[in-house]
């Protein structure tokens, strides 16, 4: 089955917009000052490079992958999406969530020692 | 012709704008309300990907306790992105 | 003219990695065909006919969190554990109850919220249950859930914690709890092995080729499938009171944990 032009230009599309938001979101962990916006653009990166790994494993024309009662099975593993990317991206988002509460914490901390959370006041605060 | 694909196309470049606004923003509050927009875009996003588990996880933790947590962290220090 | 080299860098690597994945087909040939090991999954995860391979549950994603690629996630609860315990050690000294006073939101706000708490915990407990059978599963729950914590703790105060009777270190009891019934669960095969001789695996599930011993599969006629059901709910246990653990810490007034903080830095001790 192939997809026609336009069908094409729009997968194309969705993974272009989800690469320039990963792009965004590291432009904004690098160029931005303050902890807490790097803490968000951090959030942002974790979550379109998700999206990506799901959209991987995305066909068109399908059902999500849950056997329901009335399906066949041949008609299924023909039908259904692919699970596997599905189950990693479930850790990878528990992990992502895990590490950035503990920055937050962080950061939390970084406030009680230097007074500030503004990377250039603190690179001349140390010590 | 699928309306999903057209529905995905539109839902992330609604993600992209917003990703853009959040970056670009000087008030930090203002900055994690457009992160909440463009997470639920996101999660518009997933279920038209056909992932309804990974909805269910996302649709709490990134509209959920990220703004919660991230607005907790911002009302106890600083309010601006300076520079 | 640093931002100028930052801005190209990311330009130019994110155009080779477009003209990759769209032109080259690095990703594979994006909506069309699955792979094999796709079908072959799709295949296994509820097949009454192969018994040695399947995990006898119709949510495949269910199936391979708990079943196929168990040891993965094991793991991944291993790191959330890690995490809160850093929460936990970034706060040590710090009084663990959230002080008097206090008023939350007004009283449209409060009515509200009551009215909502008991619907959020019941959507909770059945996204936990029905994991193998319908979207769902532990992580699922325990993030639902979590949502609670943060409604108690902006709409009514600080201090509500207390009043509804959750504390820290209830809330550690609790976490613990759920972490060691999965560690039951996922032991239980080996014990098995070593008390009867035969041959059984860590966190099997269903019958192997070479091993007999099997989970109950099925409760007066409901589908139940192993050992999902009960990893469920205790992941639901686990990362609910680690949400709750982490509200409860960052809703604390900031002028009393700093004066603990800095008293036991100078060595001075409150108590």
């Amino acid at each position: 089955m192939a997809l026609s032009t336009l069908e094409r230009f729009l997968l194309t599309l969705t993974l272009y917009n989800l690469l320039v938001t990963a792009a965004i979101s590291i432009y904004g962990i690098v160029a931005r000052p303050s902890l807490a916006k790097k803490i968000i653009a951090l959030t942002i990166l974790g979550d379109s490079l998700n999206v990506l790994a799901i959209f991987i494993g995305f066909r068109v024309f399908s059902i999500p992958p849950v056997l329901t009662a009335e399906a066949e099975l041949s008609y299924f593993v023909g039908l259904a999406v692919d699970p596997l990317p599905q189950a990693l991206v479930l850790t990878a988002i528990v992990i992502g969530l895990a590490v950035n509460l503990f920055l937050i914490f962080l950061a939390l901390q970084v406030y009680r020692l230097y007074g500030t959370l503004d990377t250039r006041r603190i690179r001349e605060l140390r010590g | 012709m699928d309306v999903t694909l057209v529905l995905l196309a539109l839902f992330s470049t609604v993600g992209l704008v917003f990703t853009y606004l959040a970056i670009s923003e000087r008030d930090l509050v203002r900055a994690i309300i457009y992160s909440a927009v463009q997470s639920s875009a996101y999660a518009v996003l997933l279920y038209l990907l056909r992932a309804p588990d990974i909805v269910l996880v996302y649709l709490p933790v990134a509209v959920g306790l990220y703004p919660a947590a991230l607005l907790f962290l911002v009302g106890k220090t600083e309010k601006v992105d300076g520079g | 003219m640093r931002r100028v080299v930052v801005l190209v860098s990311i330009a130019v690597s994110v155009a080779l990695l477009a003209y990759a994945t769209s032109v080259a087909g690095a990703l594979g040939y994006l909506g069309l065909e699955t792979r094999a090991l796709a079908r072959m999954l799709l295949a296994l995860a509820y097949n009454p006919g192969l018994r040695e391979l399947t995990a006898m549950s119709p949510e495949a994603v269910t199936a391979i969190v708990w079943d196929f690629r168990g040891v993965d996630t094991l793991y991944e609860t291993v790191v959330f554990y890690m995490a809160i315990i850093a929460a936990l050690a970034i706060y040590r000294g710090a009084p663990k109850v959230g002080g008097g006073g206090g008023i939350g939101l007004s009283l449209i706000a409060k009515v509200v919220t009551k009215l909502l708490i008991p619907m959020n915990i019941a959507v909770a407990v059945s996204i936990a249950v029905h994991g193998h059978l319908t979207p769902g599963g532990g992580f699922q729950a325990g993030a639902a859930l979590a949502v609670v914590s943060v409604l108690l703790a902006v709409v009514f105060s600080a201090s509500s914690f207390s009043k509804v009777g959750v504390d820290v270190s209830k809330a550690v009891a609790l976490r613990s709890a759920g972490l060691v019934a999965i560690a039951v669960v996922v032991f239980t095969p080996l014990i098995y092995s070593s008390v009867t001789g035969a041959q059984a695996y860590l966190m099997q599930s269903y019958v192997k080729v070479d091993s007999g011993f099997a989970f109950p599969v099925e409760v007066f006629g409901q589908l139940i499938s192993g050992t999902l059901i009960w990893l469920n709910v205790a992941e639901f246990l686990a990362v609910s009171f680690g949400f709750f653990i982490i509200f409860m810490l960052l809703s604390l007034r900031e002028d009393v944990v700093r004066s603990a903080l800095v008293g036991e830095e100078h060595g001075s001790q409150h108590s």
